[in-house]
């Protein structure tokens, strides 16, 4: 009980507050996961009954569908994120500044968490760390959710003489299967790292929008049910790319789909603006640019590309819904729409996106290797370089998904042109990766062991990558098993691993245990030589002409598939004992020291756990990063013969 | 000790929900029981005389008290697929090997226009002719098409190819109705065709006889009402 | 604690040149005198030949159902070999880089955070500048080559001539491809308009395809002429290709299009001209066009 107190005490000084009305935390007190878990489903059981109520029986679609089933389901859907948003609390903030109720520092404290121990993980909680660590079980739950589908399409591929499961619940499995994985996948890196270690790294007490950032992730987590609903509601029977015409053919799980889309583009939206705000406005006093760690222009990049390019995809997706619940017709050729403006719009997100997951994983893992090589990180300007070319070019290269639609023939040259041309900025990481391990002392610690697994990926999924952007060897590999092992080299194969790398890296400063090491090596290793094993022979599918997204096929490919399904099921174990690790290390690890790796940047120098407010004083940084090594012998022996200093800088202050 | 414990224990039971899942839903899929043709006495054939056997599948527009619907595979596929019209009894056909083959088809419902008119004929039978109600054609008119029955091959390359396409004559709107609201003479067609080596096929309806898109949704992308597998053995 | 990586010899070099500056020559040689040097490129070489067979291996996987019939396919069957053969250098490079950092240089295992050892190289000009060049210089080659390609190929494809320009060349065979869910039909309009289910082609004959669908996207994917183009609805999408070997082939559908896309496939028959007439006069069509 507290009255209204004049002034509270922030960082030693005293700021005069506004009136507080009631407790701090006012109704966020009350509000929590189980409030929102009830509001979501009482909102979306109304709204399912009352639609149903309002749906005449028996009444169609104009394409002579039964109505309720759509309209009910959507009706669910909007009840269940309206309500799910409403039980976190997460229109209170802006309820109160409608009521012109300002926020006092008791107030804020109680949103970040402070004194409110493992509950605060169950709450509408603002402080960046709780995000972060929330981010990390759900990418976890969504990684594992589209692992188990996996599990389940190579069971039916490696069965070749049989149908394991009906045609059309195949179906639905790999699109589901294809979207929980590039969901997972988007968030792996940008969700736990970006969220909990970035503010830190910048020497910020927190980000910009912490209001928003728990509005992004709790969006995340109303969007996933809608995504595990759609299978119970006849699935998603088209590919992860929900091509229409087809989408309007399918059951209702389609509105699932849509509705996950539009959900989780409105999180990526609302993370990506306050990750950008924050990296711009709250680095450290002196963190000028040449002086801020790669992550962070990493993470920057990956927001600015998710920025420009989700908004087309949720568009495509509201276009989509309208076509199939108002019978519109922007899709349907046959009415007057284009199915190519889908392609078009869906392409204009789906290159960019697999950019913002492969740059924040290079940037985790060009993070990572100074620390564990010893050794400043190889030409910081060409990695800047690097992924500033990327982002440059990412949005120019869509196209390179259509050269076999017949769009529009004569523009695959150019897009040809820009997709050869994308391949050298990405040269530029490996190159920044390999120099920097370029004669150093390597510490073999799990998350820089990773960086092998994902230069030899990446460099296979490159140059495959090459063929298939040749427009007329595309005319061979489009649809084919080839482009599938092509992008789950990239997006699996350098992605995930860089991932694992990079929470095996802040696992100890994000939970404050150590990571069973041994564990998570044997997984990840076996995870490995699964991935070789069925991604490699998918390459050979692909070659023999297998086309993607059938569940029987000649028997030409029967061996592939059987290699590919046995290390499908190796890469399930793997994973599986990678995740055990992280779940035992969680409860049993040894508890963690604050800088395990000795590592000089700015996070690594803050206490395990990382205190409420970060800093006790804000730092200020007067040096580059990765001030590590020793001076280069063969430079001596060069100067002693030049007579003057090579261009090699000996030491780093500058 | 206890973190590999936990660690060997998230294994298990991760396998063990995956292998759960995978054959709870295998069992929920199965296909429909087999409809076996039988065999009865030998036909003279162009290829010589053959052992003849018998098929009989009826097209019903939609299930009534005394036809109930096909087996689905979950509450909500029943919901959304009622009403519907499916081919009855079964849709997992099993026919002979090296035998000439005669299916009987009642058709109850009622059609429209076919969009490719190349089903409109019938392929792949014995003398390229087929039986609507008692006179060889071969083929109905485009406009009146009620579904077809065409069975086309497996992705298999080393069995023998298959191709068989049957039109199924609709039943006009103002046909009188049994007490289930069935016409009292739905229309009837008979194809004779001859069966190589054994394999497997699928066969789907190629008339547009769902809903959403084009109208080939619905029933015509489920097995056990418009689309299923046909086996030589 | 000293790096291994020191000259064996202790002694600096005799400079050459009258400036008492070594030229670049000197300094290529002095680079290689370097142990980590010599052994990384012997890495690379042998890496490289373990990955060359690559380029004839992939060749084989493509080939297995009597690929390529056209010449169309055996371009991109070229491409293939070229483009693998000069990806294998770079990839071999940053292989060695991998294996040697793992078996060449040291390294060290452990908890105890481990004191600095490793020269701290913040850049190095030639290193970026030559990555720079080389991997332009291929993008370059790649672009130049693709372009080419795709160019003759489009000539020869009429890749964007509409139906009703292309050309009344009495030697081309047109077909109507349509793709529905999910059979493949084949209408020959030059021959009265004779439809089938199976693709029939004359070897050594252009045709041109005029491709549709009757309801949603399909993919009409003639795999061993190494001929693709989607089937939209509600548009004609053209591709082309003189196939010039006879046997049976492939068509399968290569974009999702529902229950039964993967049953979604039919043959090509290539047979001489004078068998793809009689076939076309027994199915009823005296040549119209």
């Amino acid at each position: 009980m507290s009255t209204a107190t004049a002034t509270a005490n922030v960082f030693g000084s005293e700021v005069p507050q506004p009136a507080q009305h009631g407790q701090p935390g006012g109704i966020m007190r009350r509000l929590n996961f189980v409030t929102g878990l009830i509001g979501g489903l009482a909102l979306a059981t109304i709204a399912g009954v009352v639609t149903n109520i309002l749906t005449p029986s028996g009444a169609s679609t104009a394409t002579f569908a039964p109505a309720a089933p759509d309209y009910v389901y959507l009706a669910v859907l909007l009840g269940w994120v309206i309500g799910f948003m409403a039980g976190m609390g997460a229109f209170v903030g802006p309820i109160r500044w409608l009521l012109g109720r300002d926020i006092t520092h008791a107030d804020a404290e109680y949103l970040a968490g402070k004194d409110l121990g493992w509950k605060r993980y169950w709450k509408f909680t603002t402080d960046h760390k709780v995000v972060g660590v929330q981010y990390l079980i759900m990418v976890m739950i969504i990684l594992g959710f589209g692992g188990l589908l996996a599990m389940l399409i190579r069971t039916e591929l490696g069965v070749t003489w049989a149908e394991v499961f009906s045609p059309s619940f195949y179906n639905s499995i790999i699109g589901t299967h294809g979207i929980a994985m590039i969901i997972g996948m988007i968030i792996v890196v940008m969700g736990p790292i970006a969220n909990f270690i970035v503010p830190i790294m910048i020497g910020a007490r927190d980000m910009a929008f912490p209001r928003l950032n728990a509005l992004s992730l709790w969006l995340l987590v109303a969007a996933t049910p809608c995504l595990i609903s759609s299978l119970f509601q006849g699935g998603v029977q088209d590919g992860w790319s929900v091509y229409q015409p087809l989408a309007s053919q399918g059951p209702p799980g389609m509105l699932g789909y849509q509705m996950t889309i539009i959900v989780f583009a409105f999180s990526t939206g609302v993370a990506s603006v306050n990750l950008m705000v924050t990296t711009l406005t709250m680095r450290a006093k002196g963190m000028t640019w040449s002086r801020t760690p790669i992550l962070v222009y990493g993470v920057f990049a990956a927001a600015l590309m998710g920025l420009y390019a989700f908004p087309f995809y949720q568009y495509s997706q509201i276009l989509a819904m309208s076509d199939r619940i108002f019978n519109t017709s922007f899709f349907d050729p046959l009415e007057g729409g284009s199915v190519w403006l889908y392609e078009n719009l869906f392409w204009l997100l789906g290159h960019p996106e697999v950019y913002v997951i492969i740059i924040p994983s290079a940037a985790v893992l060009m993070e990572i290797l100074p620390v564990f090589y010893r050794k400043p990180l190889f030409s910081f300007n060409f990695a800047v370089a690097g992924i500033v070319g990327v982002v440059a070019l990412s949005g120019l290269v869509w196209a390179h998904h259509m050269y076999m639609t017949g769009w529009a023939p004569a523009v695959n040259y150019p897009f040809m042109l820009s997709t050869e041309m994308i391949s050298i900025p990405v040269g530029f990481l490996v190159l920044v990766a390999i120099g920097t391990m370029w004669r150093g002392v390597v510490w073999t610690r799990l998350p820089v062991m990773a960086i092998y697994a994902v230069i030899f990926n990446k460099m296979i999924g490159g140059v495959t990558g090459i063929y298939l952007s040749d427009v007329p060897v595309d005319q061979y590999m489009h649809g084919s098993m080839f482009v599938v092992a092509h992008f789950h080299y990239m997006l699996m194969g350098a992605g995930l691993f860089g991932a694992m790398g990079g929470v095996a890296f802040y696992f100890s400063k994000m939970t404050g245990r150590m990571l069973d090491e041994r564990a998570g090596s044997i997984g990840l290793w076996t995870a490995f030589v699964g991935f070789q094993i069925t991604f490699g022979s998918m390459f050979v599918a692909g070659l023999q002409g297998q086309p993607r997204r059938v569940l029987q096929f000649d028997s030409l490919f029967n061996i592939s598939n059987w290699i590919s399904t046995i290390g499908a099921y190796i890469i399930g174990i793997g994973m599986l004992i990678f995740l055990g690790a992280i779940i035992s290390s969680w409860m049993y690890g040894e508890k963690a020291t604050s800088n395990p790796f000795g590592s000089k940047s700015l996070e690594w120098q803050t206490p395990t756990p990382v205190p409420l407010e970060n800093f006790a004083v804000l730092p200020v940084v007067t040096e580059k990063p990765y001030d590590y090594g020793v001076p280069d012998p063969y430079q001596k022996e060069l100067a002693a013969v030049d007579g003057d200093l090579d261009t090699q800088k000996v030491g780093s202050q500058s | 000790m206890k973190r590999t414990l936990v660690t060997l224990l998230s294994v298990v039971v991760g396998v063990a929900i995956v292998a759960g899942i995978a054959v709870f839903n295998s069992v929920r899929e199965a296909e429909p029981p087999t409809l076996k043709a039988e065999t009865a006495g030998t036909m003279q054939t162009p290829q010589g005389e053959l052992p003849h056997a018998t098929l009989e599948l009826a097209v019903y527009p939609n299930s009534s008290a005394s036809v109930p619907p096909p087996k689905t595979s979950s509450n909500f596929e029943a919901n959304w697929l009622s009403g519907q019209p499916f081919y009855w009894p079964s849709t997992s056909i099993q026919v002979p090997a090296n035998s000439a083959v005669t299916i009987t088809f009642i058709q109850y419902d009622s059609g429209g226009t076919i969009y490719n008119p190349y089903f409109a004929d019938v392929h792949g039978s014995m003398d390229g002719t087929m039986v609507v109600n008692g006179e060889t054609v071969e083929g109905i008119k485009p406009s009146e098409v009620g579904h077809t029955f065409t069975v086309h091959d497996f992705p298999e390359s080393s069995q023998p190819d298959f191709f068989l396409s049957v039109p199924l004559k609709m039943n006009k709107g103002n046909a009188k109705t049994n007490k289930d609201g069935y016409p009292e003479k739905p229309q009837k067609m008979e194809v004779t065709f001859i069966t190589g080596d054994p394999g497997k096929y699928v066969w789907n309806c190629e008339f547009p006889c769902g809903d959403m898109y084009q109208e080939f949704g619905g029933p015509m992308q489920t097995r056990g009402w418009m689309a299923g597998t046909f086996e030589v053995v | 604690m000293t790096t291994t990586d020191i000259r064996p010899s202790g002694q600096p070099d005799e400079p050459e040149a009258p400036t008492n500056r070594p030229p670049s020559m000197h300094r290529v040689k002095m680079w290689l005198r370097r142990p980590y040097a010599r052994g990384i490129l012997v890495l690379t070489v042998v890496i490289g030949f373990l990955l060359l067979p690559l380029c004839w291996l992939l060749l084989a996987a493509m080939n297995q159902t009597g690929a390529p019939a056209s010449p169309i396919m055996r371009d991109i069957e070229q491409t293939v070999f070229v483009f693998t053969l000069i990806s294998i250098p770079i990839t071999a490079f940053v292989f060695a880089v991998l294996v040697y950092s793992l078996l060449g240089w040291k390294h060290i295992s452990g908890d105890e955070v481990p004191a600095d050892q490793s020269p701290a190289i913040r850049s190095n000009t030639i290193g970026v500048v030559m990555w720079t060049a080389v991997s332009s210089l291929l993008a370059f080659f790649l672009v130049v080559w693709g372009l080419v390609e795709l160019a003759q190929i489009t000539a020869n494809s009429y890749g964007t001539i509409p139906a009703d320009e292309q050309p009344g060349d009495s030697q081309a065979l047109i077909v109507n491809v349509t793709g529905q869910q999910w059979v493949w039909t084949f209408e020959y309009p030059q021959y009265d308009g004779i439809t089938s289910e199976t693709l029939y082609l004359a070897k050594d004959r252009p045709v041109y395809f005029n491709v549709t669908s009757k309801d949603v996207i399909h993919n009409f994917w003639a795999v061993e002429l190494g001929v693709k183009i989607d089937a939209n609805p509600g548009a004609i999408t053209q591709t082309g290709v003189t196939p010039d070997k006879l046997g049976n082939f492939n068509v399968r559908c290569a974009e999702l299009c529902g229950m039964h896309h993967a049953y979604m496939e039919t043959g090509i028959q290539v047979l001489e001209k004078k068998d793809f007439n009689s076939w076309a006069r027994e199915m009823g069509g005296g040549k119209t066009a």
